[in-house]
């Protein structure tokens, strides 16, 4: 054994930097694995830590007030897979306007409890670096998910400011809290406030009652969530189902971990492959090192080392490589795996298990060694063919009896061309695997580069795939008979460009085929919308005609041509799927169909939101303040008014507007007109200011998320190509060193007849530009492939063509710059080596 | 005797090892004339090859200046001196060094295409340089690896005077050759001497010495002594022999 570790050790000395190459490729592999597969547990610990120390109940139900009994808890408990039902009151605006760090106002779907509704549904508890006395003195304090100190920044003792009509409220927070529901600002953040507070705002936040339950770790599943529903509607003979939403454990589970899962899977995979190209350079550079040593091993084995002795030390000597760099990238693990863990907890908005566990280390480690060792033996076997005397001849394999490739007398040009192009072919073997490494790494670069140019190009691009209109405003009526009117009415104000009456997002509507619940976006027609696109066929015409979202059309396995039975209310109607849109939100639910088509389902439809998009160079919150104090009072506003002063006819009007607010919010009433005689005098008046029941910014919210998405993303595409590019680079030096060790005595003869140093620099680099060039041609191929497979989930990635040809020289040209730095060594041979004393 | 073509003031070249400095040439005076087959000789260890690299410009002198006619190539860069040689010196080599992966004529091009552009004339100069060596046309698609020492050897010389250098100079160029094999070689030289070729040369054979006309001994990094021979084959090859064997004799030898 020692005379096979000398040998190796020898081998490993004489080739330090190459060696030291290698060594850092494989400390990639076991940082980016290694940490990889740590955070991927750590991912996997942020459900069960979660459901541990944080949750309650396991599944949640949020149901309008207006439709809650107090009998469902009990129609729910009685229910055999139910152990555990509670219920709390929350409120929920699925828009509210905040202030952000910059002033401006954004958009959020907020969720707010008070600490005692907070308490029955979870368990977690307030962080906080304020004493009891300091919060004690706080007048409106507040307290957010983690999610708000990750990634939106706040800390405690900011001021978050919200904005609800006409009204501003202003809170201080006060402390975080690890949150189960509306836990990151992508789906919305649940708020707790003091009591006060909360009653404040009930006034103006549709109220909701949360039903919580316990079912063995989502065992009951959408079954029993739908059998529960049917006996709730049943129960209060109203549309219950139609207006709930749902937080099922199963849901939670999957949308917690995934965007983590995916990025860490990723990582796994760029580590995959730069095993593979490990690989590929430890094959050819023992293939090398056989060839240049082939006298020595003759001499070997004339001393009496046997074949077997001489692979064993090759073998030997890339395990020893191999475990340096393990050793290093292990080290290497226990710095960068919290990163994973801390990246995984940002973007799931929760706590993870952080501690680094031997077990996926130990899986890395022994997954690269036993990859390295199975290669190098299988190569070094080679060394069986020469025993000692065909050794000192150099293996007669060395006799070429092959047809002569780019001889010189037929130079055109340049002779170091020539000279190069002659190399890359007698290098095929050693240039074949570089082609492939190159491949990978130009495959990774180019779809990452695709991608990070589509989201990072500005929001139309993303925009354009969300789905949905982005109008200035979503307008949001109580009562669906004032939609057409108040559209009309809109349209002849001077701020605004056009007013498009729509279905709201409180009706949803089934697709029993499929199980599958769709959110519908009716207009009389799609020629009036102005952001949803189809990626394939034609706008539905006909009120027997949809579309899809691309994402579904994939998932289910719909084509254009397809017919579909859509469900409401027990009602069915089959529907011809005319095209697919691209949409990124809502998960791909989005049903697109004509309002008549909506009649033919619901023959009581009508539209009760209009989509208002306002002329260039009006102030958006200008109008919506006007917007809202003329249609879209409250019972707060009104109560307000009516407490101040003013003449009597003032003072009339206020309390009977009171009045109205109070029927309308509280009495389902829809349309109330008054009346009123005083002497001569008849006040009269009507409940027109009470019409809007909300006017949210969906834009704005849904471009928050995108640009929260698109953010990450652009970061994630940055770090691969980045990855990639520095493993192209380790490769090209590795081959330029082994090339310039192998040839050594042929350079230093070219450089006694004339060739410079520079010219023989540029030689061995344009030597590998042939598998440079098909390297990156097959490698957009396969990316331009994958974006369109990637694309094709969600809708169009528009490819920038010329930007791709663009990155490609540039690939190109990184490939020549580090090949031709990294044959800088030729500068170092000196002819004298040849002399002979 | 022919106008200086090189010339050396106060060469010295030191190699250090460890931190152990060997002085290898000491303040060289020396000059190689035009049309001259210049035979440098020594025992082994008196500087013979170090000379010959410095005066090629294949190595730069540690102190001292090298001039190629009135051009001082001593403090040239690695490339520029690589430019130099490519279009003044041929070198040929003890141990030939052919490139092994590629076949004969490549070899030889290699040599042609650094200094010069690629034509018909050039391809038949080569062609013709080759069959004068008897290298026939059968031989040129093959191999170093196919070839004898002598056949290498050969190719080395035409891959050395292809450019037309100013000078040919070859180190040992005998040294790895058997006899006969040698005086094909050696023949070759002659021959181009005869035609002007101005050639320096390295032996401590003193057969090949014979086919020079003059002969500088060192010793100890200096020259120790000079030997003028008329043009080889001009005189009695006995007398010449005779005359060479007292020089060296005299310089202990």
């Amino acid at each position: 054994m020692e005379k096979i570790l000398r040998l190796s050790w020898a081998n490993i000395r004489k080739h330090k930097l190459e060696t030291a190459a290698l060594v850092v490729l494989i400390t990639l592999c076991m940082l980016l694995m290694g940490s990889a597969l740590e955070g991927i547990k750590g991912a996997k610990s942020i459900f069960p830590h979660l459901m541990e120390h944080t949750c309650r109940y396991e599944n949640h139900i949020f149901i309008p007030d207006e439709y809650y009994k107090e009998a469902f808890a009990d129609i729910l408990a009685s229910d055999e897979r139910v152990s555990d039902v509670a219920h709390a009151e929350v409120i929920y605006s699925m828009s509210t306007d905040y202030l952000d760090d910059e002033g401006k106002e954004q958009a959020l779907t907020m969720c707010f409890s008070t600490g005692y509704s907070h308490e029955i549904l979870e368990l977690s508890e307030i962080e906080t670096t304020l004493s009891d006395e300091e919060i004690a003195a706080l007048e409106h304090p507040i307290y957010m998910p983690y999610a708000a100190r990750d990634s939106m920044g706040y800390k405690v003792g900011d001021d978050f400011d919200m904005i609800f009509g006409t009204r501003r409220f202003s809170f201080v927070i006060a402390g975080f809290y690890d949150a189960i529901l509306f836990d990151i600002p992508g789906v919305g953040l649940k708020l707790i406030v003091s009591d006060q507070d909360y009653h404040l705002l009930e006034g103006i936040i549709d109220k909701y009652t949360v039903l919580a339950y316990n079912d063995g770790q989502g065992k009951g599943g959408d079954k029993l969530l739908e059998d529960a529903l049917r006996e709730f509607d049943e129960y209060s003979n109203s549309n219950v189902s139609d207006n709930v939403m749902s937080a099922l454990y199963n849901d939670l589970k999957e949308g917690i971990t995934y965007d983590t899962d995916v990025l860490l899977k990723i990582l796994v995979g760029m580590a995959v492959l730069i095993i593979i190209a490990v690989a590929i350079m430890i094959r050819f550079r023992i293939a090398g090192d056989i060839k240049d040593q082939i006298v020595n091993i003759g001499v070997l084995e004339a001393m009496g080392y046997t074949s077997k002795n001489i692979t064993l030390s090759y073998v030997l000597e890339y395990l020893l490589i191999t475990v340096a760099g393990i050793i290093i990238g292990t080290a290497g693990c226990f710095l960068v795996s919290p990163a994973f863990f801390r990246t995984g907890e940002i973007m799931s908005g929760h706590l993870s298990d952080s501690r680094i566990t031997a077990k996926p280390l130990i899986v890395t480690a022994v997954i690269i060694i036993a990859f390295v060792t199975v290669i190098s033996f299988l190569r070094a076997r080679a060394v069986r063919k020469f025993p000692p005397v065909q050794a000192f001849r150099k293996g007669q394999g060395d006799h070429r009896f092959g047809r002569e490739h780019f001889p010189l007398r037929k130079t055109k040009s340049s002779v170091h061309l020539r000279l190069a192009m002659k190399g890359f072919v007698q290098n095929f073997k050693q240039n074949l695997g570089l082609t492939v490494c190159i491949t990978a790494a130009s495959a990774a670069i180019v779809f990452c580069f695709i991608i990070f140019t589509f989201f990072s190009g500005g929001m139309s691009a993303i925009s354009k795939s969300s789905g949905i209109e982005l109008s200035d405003m979503k307008i949001t009526l109580i009562n669906p008979t004032d939609t057409e009117w108040l559209a009309e009415e809109l349209e002849t104000l001077p701020e605004v460009r056009k007013a498009t009456p729509t279905s709201g997002e409180s009706l949803m509507i089934n697709m029993p085929e499929k199980k599958q619940v769709l959110l519908p976006m009716a207009f009389t027609s799609f020629d009036v919308t102005e952001n949803i696109f189809t990626s394939e066929g034609r706008y539905p015409q006909h009120d027997n005609e949809i579309m899809l979202t691309n994402m579904l059309g994939k998932l289910d396995g719909f084509s254009t041509g397809d017919s579909v039975t859509l469900e409401y209310n027990g009602v069915k109607r089959q529907y011809i799927i005319t095209g697919f849109v691209t949409a990124l939100t809502n998960g791909g639910i989005n049903l697109y169909i004509t309002e008549d088509g909506m009649k033919r389902l619901i023959p009581t439809y009508a539209p009760d939101t209009i989509e208002l998009y306002l002329k260039d160079g009006v102030d958006a919150d200008e109008f919506k303040y006007t917007l809202t104090d003329r249609y879209g009072r409250s019972i707060a506003d009104a109560g307000k008014a009516a407490d101040g002063e003013g003449s009597y006819e003032d003072r009339i009007r206020a309390e009977a507007e009171k009045q109205i607010a109070e029927i309308i919010a509280n009495q389902g009433g829809n349309h109330v007109e008054y009346a009123i005689q005083s002497g001569d005098t008849v006040i009269k008046g009507s409940s027109s200011g009470f019409i809007i029941d909300s006017v949210i910014n969906l834009g704005g919210v849904i471009k928050t998320q995108l640009a929260g998405m698109a953010k990450a993303i652009s970061a994630l595409t940055t770090v691969l190509m980045l990855l990639s590019a520095l493993v192209v680079m380790i490769i090209l030096f590795i081959l330029m060193e082994s090339s310039i060790r192998r040839q050594r005595k042929e350079f230093g003869v070219m450089k006694s007849m004339g060739y410079t140093s520079r010219e023989l620099m540029l030689q061995l680099a344009f030597r590998i530009m042939p598998a440079a060039v098909i390297s990156v041609a097959v490698g957009t191929a396969f990316s331009v492939i994958a974006v369109k497979l990637f694309a094709s989930f969600i809708g169009v990635i528009e490819t920038n063509m010329a930007a791709v040809f663009f990155m490609d020289a540039v690939l190109l040209l990184f490939c020549f710059l580090c090949a031709y730095a990294g044959a800088r060594k030729i500068k170092k041979i000196s002819v004298y080596e040849l002399m002979t004393e | 005797m022919g106008t200086a073509v090189l010339h050396t003031e106060k060469l010295c070249k030191t190699f250090s090892n460890g931190g152990f400095q060997q002085h290898v040439i000491k303040n060289l005076d020396i000059e190689i004339r035009e049309k001259d087959f210049t035979v440098i000789m020594g025992a082994s260890g008196s500087g013979k090859s170090t000379l010959l690299y410095a005066l090629s410009g294949m190595d730069k002198p540690t102190l001292g200046k090298v001039f190629f006619g009135k051009e001082d190539i001593s403090d040239y860069s690695n490339d520029r001196l690589a430019i130099f040689r490519r279009k003044n010196c041929g070198f040929v080599f003890q141990s030939i060094y052919l490139l092994e992966n590629m076949n004969v004529f490549d070899n030889v091009m290699t040599g042609a295409l650094v200094a010069q552009k690629n034509s018909p004339e050039l391809i038949k100069k080569a062609e013709d340089l080759l069959i004068k060596v008897g290298i026939n046309k059968e031989t040129w698609k093959k191999y170093p690896n196919q070839l004898s020492g002598g056949e290498c050897q050969r190719v080395g010389i035409v891959r050395a005077v292809i450019n037309e250098p100013a000078i040919l100079f070859a180190d040992e160029p005998t040294g790895s050759l058997n006899s006969a094999s040698s005086r094909d070689v050696l023949d070759i030289f002659t021959e181009l001497h005869s035609k002007g070729q101005s050639i320096v040369m390295v032996t401590h054979d003193i057969r090949t010495a014979l086919r020079g006309n003059r002969v500088i001994f060192l010793s100890d990094g200096s020259v120790v002594g000079e030997h003028e021979m008329p043009p080889y084959g001009t005189d009695d090859l006995k007398k010449r022999r005779d005359g060479l064997q007292d020089f060296l004799d005299r310089m202990g030898w």
